[in-house]
């Protein structure tokens, strides 16, 4: 297919996801924050802080909104300000326009499915967030962007423009799978004697939530919900599909997928890239990356899967490659 | 009977339906007595939605940028179509075909020989002044020798019903695909009454299409590329883009998707670059490409030209037809048929003054009220002056604007354009109408049996474009004068 329609699919896939996990992340903290034991805690500046720093964006959120972190600053931020590119509106926004470009091409349904959502939330804002409340509107997001993929996945054809579509999904997940796990890092009360206290239970049993994984945890593994055992489930789980192993896993199959029709050398180190991850993660230990620091190793994924993504565009998109 | 036609009136046009109030041409008798078996007005609104709820489910829209919502119109559609008896088509025919094979007789020589501008007939300087000559394909040679592939000549009938030629559009013509859909649409809403008039099927003009592409590719490749380059999804036109590549199932590329290296031409696929061989281009020659022409297009590809003009690719239409399309050229299209062919012109152009003539000049200006003034080198009703529906100073603004640049415009008498009835709110109304037939030249030269009627719909109307209020009606060709079968449809199934 043409790498300017395969690109906009990628990118059409990954502004959803990211979508929907910005709505994961704030869904999270929200819910954190109705937790702390005092009011004091909850009226806290820093208990919003954290979400601004694992996004990435946090001196694009200070320009915008100046020192303090209130909530209504953060969820303006993070769910309707058009000046961040991560906010869900934007995300949205995008993946409508790289839609429209390829509507032809796509279903009408997936057109429709995505207008419709851009339609209903471009005039949204913290009022009517608070007006629904955050539970509620945070769900109806993320229902949207799964409403979204679930009519992709019942209308793209299995050609390369589904492995397109099914690799951005899953290269960003492992990304903002591994944003979500790095805000424990940031949470408030981060003091030793905090460690294995109720509300160091209470932190990891909302970042499992965050990634809709603390039942399926709860079923897979037995004992506490402790750092050690978190972070290996949500890094390494084989089975569950947020877990950053199953994602770069899945966008392995993808790579391999859309490979299928020719090897050329600038593919290859897409390819390896992923391989590389797939199987360190496959057999690391998180004993050993907590001790050397968990934040640096999570980094360091985020890292990884952005040399990934430069490598599928060299590969499939810029082409370096000069004709056959 | 019912009285839908009762209160139409002809105005002293010639009206394509009706003879005489009450009275309709013999084409036209059935469609007047199906209609008059109607439940009334109602019934043909009825219709008009489930016309409308068509296109817009079939996505024949163009979509409102300005409010950011995504809205989406439809091309208004009227639902009495414009029948064209057999005969009349077939003198149509007769002369679109002359006039394509003049026409690319006569960009052959002005590329090449130059014979018409040697011996005078028409006025070198007239050529050498068009923005749209390329003298650096002078003496390049193009694809099977054919200097232009698609013509849509716009054709009106004047007062006495003459059919007269009112422009050639040989660069790159838009409707094509509205022909295609409003028949896709007229078959669901009258498909008895298509059935028992015979008419002339459209579907295989993207089939011709194709062929006409693919025999345009250089002969050694086998099994050669063909693409649609498109200026992109903003660009109005873009649903045709899109249906046409859809219909001949190629790939519908932006300029950024394609690239010359040793001047060839591929395109970035995902498995790599892949040779295009055939571009059937919806962009003017100015943004094809950056370094040779405006250095601003981003819609172009840097390095087609070269491509092109070493025989790598070719392009439809070729770069360069525009110079026969100018409005001042057209004057001379009648001599042209007259020096290639040795034959009088079978369709007449409309009378027209040109403003670099002197003689012309002094007309134009003492009778500025009674003309269209045209720019030679716009399309779409951009750029134009309709005297008698013109303000003072409209009138005047023009004046200057003729006065300081007199090869830029032509004027012609205000023609009372043929009407034919429309849907107009709850009323049929006599509404202007003009016709867009397209010409195809491959191997032969095809002509699509009718082409887009385009209708005025603002009532007074003349101008028919799309962007100026225009609509469109589905035209009929017949396949014969006279029945020779009696209706299959029993009678109380109606329309």
């Amino acid at each position: 297919m043409l790498s300017r329609v395969a690109n906009l699919i990628y990118w059409i896939a990954r502004y959803l996801e990211r979508a929907e996990n910005t709505a994961r992340i704030v869904e999270v903290n929200a819910q954190l924050v109705l937790d702390l034991q005092s009011r004091q805690d909850a009226d806290d500046p820093r208990a919003w802080e954290p979400l601004v720093f694992v996004t990435g964006s946090d001196e694009k959120f200070h320009e915008l909104y100046g020192e303090k972190v209130t909530e209504r600053a953060v969820i303006e931020f993070m769910l309707f300000d058009k000046e961040n590119p991560s906010s869900v509106l934007s995300c949205i926004n995008f993946a409508r326009e790289n839609a429209r470009c390829i509507r032809d091409q796509l279903s009408a349904e997936l057109w429709e499915t995505i207008n419709t959502f851009y339609l209903r939330l471009k005039d949204d804002d913290f009022t009517r967030y608070a007006q629904i409340g955050a539970a509620d509107y945070l769900a109806w997001i993320k229902t949207q962007t799964q409403l979204f993929h679930g009519v992709a996945e019942a209308m793209i054809p299995r050609t390369d423009g589904w492995w397109f579509y099914d690799l951005g999904r899953h290269l960003e997940r492992a990304d903002n799978i591994s944003r979500i796990l790095d805000i424990k890092y940031y949470m408030i009360l981060p003091s030793v004697q905090a460690v294995g206290s109720a509300l160091d239970m209470v932190q990891w049993a909302s970042v499992l939530r965050s990634c809709s994984a603390f039942e399926a945890f709860r079923r897979s593994r037995r004992g506490d919900l402790d750092l050690a055992r978190v972070v290996d489930y949500l890094l390494r789980d084989p089975a569950f599909p947020r877990s950053i192993r199953f994602a770069i896993t899945e966008a392995e199959q993808c790579l391999q997928r859309i490979g299928a029709g020719g090897t050329r050398p600038a593919t290859a180190s897409a390819h390896e890239l992923v391989s590389q991850l797939r199987l360190e993660l496959e057999t690391t230990e998180v004993k050993k990356i907590i001790a050397s620091g968990l934040h640096e190793y999570l980094d360091s994924i985020q890292t990884r899967i952005e040399a990934i993504h430069d490598a599928v565009q060299l590969a499939y998109v810029t082409q370096g490659a000069k004709a056959a | 009977m019912s009285d839908l036609f009762a209160a139409y009136d002809t105005d002293k046009f010639y009206d394509e339906m009706f003879a005489a109030p009450g009275r309709p041409r013999p084409h036209y008798q059935r469609l007047f007595e199906r209609f008059g078996q109607m439940d009334g007005i109602s019934d043909l609104l009825a219709r008009q939605r489930t016309a409308d709820q068509t296109f817009v489910n079939r996505g024949v829209t163009f979509t409102v940028y300005s409010d950011n919502k995504g809205t989406e119109k439809i091309f208004p559609f009227d639902l009495i179509p414009r029948i064209i008896p057999a005969h009349e088509w077939t003198h149509l025919e007769a002369g679109l075909r002359q006039r394509m094979e003049a026409l690319n007789l006569f960009l052959a020589d002005i590329y090449g020989e130059q014979r018409i501008l040697k011996e005078g007939i028409v006025p070198r300087e007239m050529v050498e002044t068009s923005k749209n000559f390329r003298p650096e394909l002078v003496g390049i040679p193009v694809a099977r020798s054919l200097y232009v592939h698609i013509n849509g000549t716009d054709l009106v009938r004047d007062q006495h019903g003459t059919y007269r030629v009112l422009e050639d559009n040989l660069r790159t013509p838009s409707g094509v695909s509205y022909v295609l859909e409003d028949r896709q649409v007229m078959k669901r809403v009258f498909p008895n009454l298509i059935r028992d008039y015979r008419v002339r099927p459209v579907e295989t003009y993207t089939s011709d299409l194709l062929a006409l592409l693919l025999h345009l590719a250089p002969a050694h490749v086998p099994e050669p590329t063909v693409v649609l380059l498109t200026p992109g999804v903003f660009n109005s036109a873009y649903f045709e883009h899109s249906f046409l590549a859809r219909q001949m199932g190629i790939e519908i590329v932006e300029g950024s998707d394609l690239v010359v290296e040793n001047d060839k031409v591929y395109m970035r696929r995902t498995d790599g670059l892949a040779p295009v061989h055939v571009i059937y281009r919806r962009i003017d020659d100015d943004y094809l490409d950056p370094t040779v022409f405006n250095p601003d297009s981003l819609l172009g590809v840097p390095g087609l030209f070269e491509a092109y003009r070493k025989g790598n690719v070719a392009l439809c239409n070729p770069i360069g037809t525009g110079v026969a399309d100018d409005k001042a050229m057209y004057h001379y299209v009648p001599r042209m048929i007259k020096f290639y062919l040795g034959q009088d012109a079978l369709l007449p152009n409309v009378e027209t003054f040109l403003s670099g003539d002197e003689k012309d000049m002094a007309y134009i200006l003492a009778n500025l009220e009674k003309l269209v003034v045209k720019s030679v080198d716009e399309a779409g009703g951009y750029g134009m002056l309709v005297g008698p529906h013109s303000t003072r100073a409209q009138i005047e603004e023009f004046r200057g604007k003729i006065i300081a640049n007199p090869r830029k415009f032509i004027a012609q008498p205000t023609l009372g354009l043929s009407r034919c009835p429309a849907v107009c709110g709850d009323v049929i109304e006599g509404r202007h109408i003009d016709l867009r037939p397209y010409i195809l030249n491959g191997q032969t030269i095809k002509i699509m049996p009718g082409g887009l009627t385009r209708v005025a719909l603002r009532k007074g109307s003349l101008v028919v474009n799309s962007s100026q209020g225009g609509g469109s009606k589905d035209t009929w060709v017949l396949a014969a004068d006279h029945e020779d079968a009696t209706p299959a449809v029993p009678e109380k199934i109606i329309v």
